[in-house]
């Protein structure tokens, strides 16, 4: 509008009378130097006018697309409180396991508080278990804007420190992780930290593999759930069984794993005592670590199974071939004897079925040393190994592997493996002999089951499922109280002395059983762990496996048998 | 020249008019959307804390108890049948 206007015609008339005075005294052949037009005046006004609406024009798209001014703002915020939200956790039928949820946390800005001794006395009154020096500490800086009180607070707390009516105090809404099924499967989901970031477990792996998302409020995430591979109520299951077996047989704790072992998803599996989650201290308390996959151990006899498969498999023996066990082999120093001998030479099953010592180190001695160590390599039980969990605690080898080694190692002891591993590598030597890679996410039905390395041949593992089965069905099997009418179970059992600083411990054992199931086609093995159980009139005043740790396996795969997919 | 001056100030001055009202529509229908917003968010926390108390309602540890009280139990592996022994017995 400013540029239409015409130009004010008083200016005109009193250019146009000095021009004419101009013109009649000098001659006209010299050009008068001219004032500047009113069209030149008005197109240097648009043209200065339109320019400062371009510049304004130009800072704003600038400030519309970088916006600059927004980003500080923002960071200022995210360095006050920054929080995550974390996709939920399920298991293979989508049941919740861990999801966010909002909470209310409280924060001060001593900038503002007025009186502030009597604010952290009043709160006191309502939050008991605040640390008031600390408290004090956290506030004495006026220059501060921001310092956390409390974190997570439940609407009724939230609402008590509301109506104290403190300035200087105010609330922020956050998510935080919660565990609706407490304890179940602890050791498995982990752990996030105050910022609900994940520091162990499961949820760790989140973080790392799957993402979360750096939120300012309580927003949840809008990405899909992270479902595992175990069932809740075989979980259940598992737990409360291992539960009743340590006040049983009064063991120190108990341990399994029930793995798919064709795709190596693990179906449950729980380490007692458990550990829950939502509670910081358990994860530092060291009699409730996940023994499963964070220690190791020597198992004994259940290892028995890799040494006859090896010898088996190097087609130097076959399951009936026999071998005189009536001497009792010299280690070193050692005299290596079997407990209840026979009396008579055994086959290759029968050194199974009566867990030979002598038999089992007679074996690996024919192999060799080099056979062993290659045969231990290809199983996957000398290599550290990893889930999503975490790294496997890795095995622990003998610096010296000689002759004597060799013939500890044939029975399970002189190596230590964490059991997690060893279940692994036993799937391998039922399901026609490949390997096995656990894993705790649920596999989705279009994935592929990725090529796996051949550990030993068809038929050495169709032999081994023949033995495996009649040490359960036989009478002088040692695995008979495993047996469930309609599971076709096999298995193993292996009751290790534990190591101490001084030597093996006096009395103390681990009481282990390697199952498989169903026999025919294996689709399952389960190892369940007892250590320390004691002596009781359960198991018939001895600590044995098979009177243990096999009728312990019996009851899970009889209770949870049929909650799983065949 | 004067009709081109009162047209086109006409035509400034109702189109201050109609962006007047524009803006106050549109933040009408921001107002609108940020409660809505806020709604399906409040909505969607309240969502997540119901499922989670679910699950926790339904927690093995409570229902074993009450379902055992009310006189169910495990799943026996007598309560299981071979499929093909049944076939066997209806074909004789």
């Amino acid at each position: 509008m400013l540029i239409l206007a015409p130009p004010p015609p008083a200016a005109e008339t009193v250019t146009s009378r000095v021009r004419v005075r101009a013109a009649r005294q000098l001659p006209p052949r010299v050009a008068p130097l001219r004032e500047p037009s009113a069209a030149f005046q008005v197109r240097l006004a648009s043209l200065v006018l339109g320019g400062l609406f371009l510049a304004v024009a130009g800072q704003l798209t600038r400030l519309a697309v970088k916006s600059d001014a927004m980003v500080i703002v923002a960071a200022a915020i995210e360095q006050a409180a920054e929080s995550h939200s974390r996709p939920d956790i399920v298991d293979r039928n989508g049941r919740l396991l861990a999801t966010d949820v909002e909470v209310h946390s409280l924060y001060a800005d001593p900038s503002r508080i007025i009186d502030r001794d009597e604010a952290i006395e009043k709160l006191a009154t309502v939050l008991p278990d605040l640390d008031e020096g600390e408290m004090r500490k956290a506030l004495s800086d006026r220059n501060k804007h921001f310092a956390w009180v409390r974190r997570g607070l439940t609407p009724k707390m939230a609402q008590a420190v509301h109506d104290l009516g403190l300035p200087g105090f105010a609330f922020r809404r956050e998510l935080r992780r919660a565990y609706p099924l407490g304890a179940l499967a602890g050791h498995m989901l982990g752990r996030v930290d105050a910022d609900n970031k994940g520091v162990a477990g499961i949820e760790r792996y989140i973080d790392d593999n799957v993402g979360i998302d750096d939120v300012l409020t309580a927003r949840p995430t809008e990405r899909p759930p992270v479902r595992l591979s175990i069932e809740i109520g075989a979980q259940a299951g598992l737990e409360a069984e291992l539960a009743d077996a340590m006040t049983r047989y009064k063991a120190v704790s108990a341990a399994a794993v029930i793995m798919d072992v064709r795709s190596g998803e693990i179906a449950a599996s729980a380490s007692l005592p458990r550990m829950e989650p939502a509670r910081a201290a358990d994860v530092t308390d060291p009699t409730k670590k996940d023994r499963l996959q964070t220690g190791t151990y020597e198992l004994g006899s259940i290892f028995k199974m890799m040494t006859i498969a090896a010898a088996l498999d190097s087609k130097q023996v076959t399951p009936e071939t026999v071998v005189d066990v009536r001497t009792p082999l010299m280690a070193g120093r050692y005299e290596i004897k079997d407990l209840h001998g026979a009396g008579r030479p055994l086959t290759v099953t029968e050194i199974f079925l009566h867990s030979s010592n002598v038999g089992s180190g007679m074996l690996a001695l024919a192999g060799g040393t080099s056979a062993q160590q290659e045969f231990l390599a290809r199983a996957g039980l000398t290599t550290p190994m990893a889930t999503q969990i975490g790294p496997v605690t890795p095995p622990v080898t003998p610096a010296r592997w000689d002759r004597t080694e060799t013939i500890t190692i044939s029975y399970g002891h002189g190596i230590a493996v964490a059991p997690l591993q060893f279940a692994a590598a036993a799937g391998a030597l039922v399901n026609g002999g490949t390997a096995v890679a656990p894993t705790y996410l649920a596999r989705r039905p279009a994935d592929p089951i990725p090529p796996a390395t051949q550990v030993i041949s068809s038929e050495t593992s169709a032999a081994m499922r023949t033995i495996m089965r009649r040490n359960v069905t036989d009478a002088q099997g040692t695995g008979k109280r495993a047996d469930v009418p309609g599971f076709d179970v096999g298995g193993k059992t292996g009751t290790a002395d534990i190591a101490g600083p001084r030597g093996y411990r006096q009395g103390g054992v681990i009481s282990s059983f390697l199952a498989a199931f169903p026999m025919s086609n294996p689709r399952y093995v389960a190892l369940v762990l007892l250590f320390e159980p004691q002596a009781t009139a359960e198991s018939g005043g001895k600590r044995l496996a098979g009177l243990t740790a096999a009728p312990v396996a019996g009851r899970i795969i009889s209770r949870i048998g049929p909650l799983l997919d065949r | 020249m004067h009709t081109l001056t009162f047209a086109t100030s006409f035509l400034a001055l109702s189109s201050a008019f109609l962006l007047y009202g524009l803006t106050y529509d549109t933040r009408l229908i921001d107002q609108r959307v940020q409660m809505a917003e806020r709604a399906a968010e409040r909505a969607r926390s309240e969502i997540a804390v119901l499922r989670a108390e679910r699950a926790h309602l339904s927690r093995p540890d409570r229902i074993e108890p009450l379902a055992r009280a009310m006189g169910m139990r495990p799943t026996l592996a007598s309560q299981f049948t071979n499929t093909n022994l049944a076939d066997a017995d209806l074909a004789r």
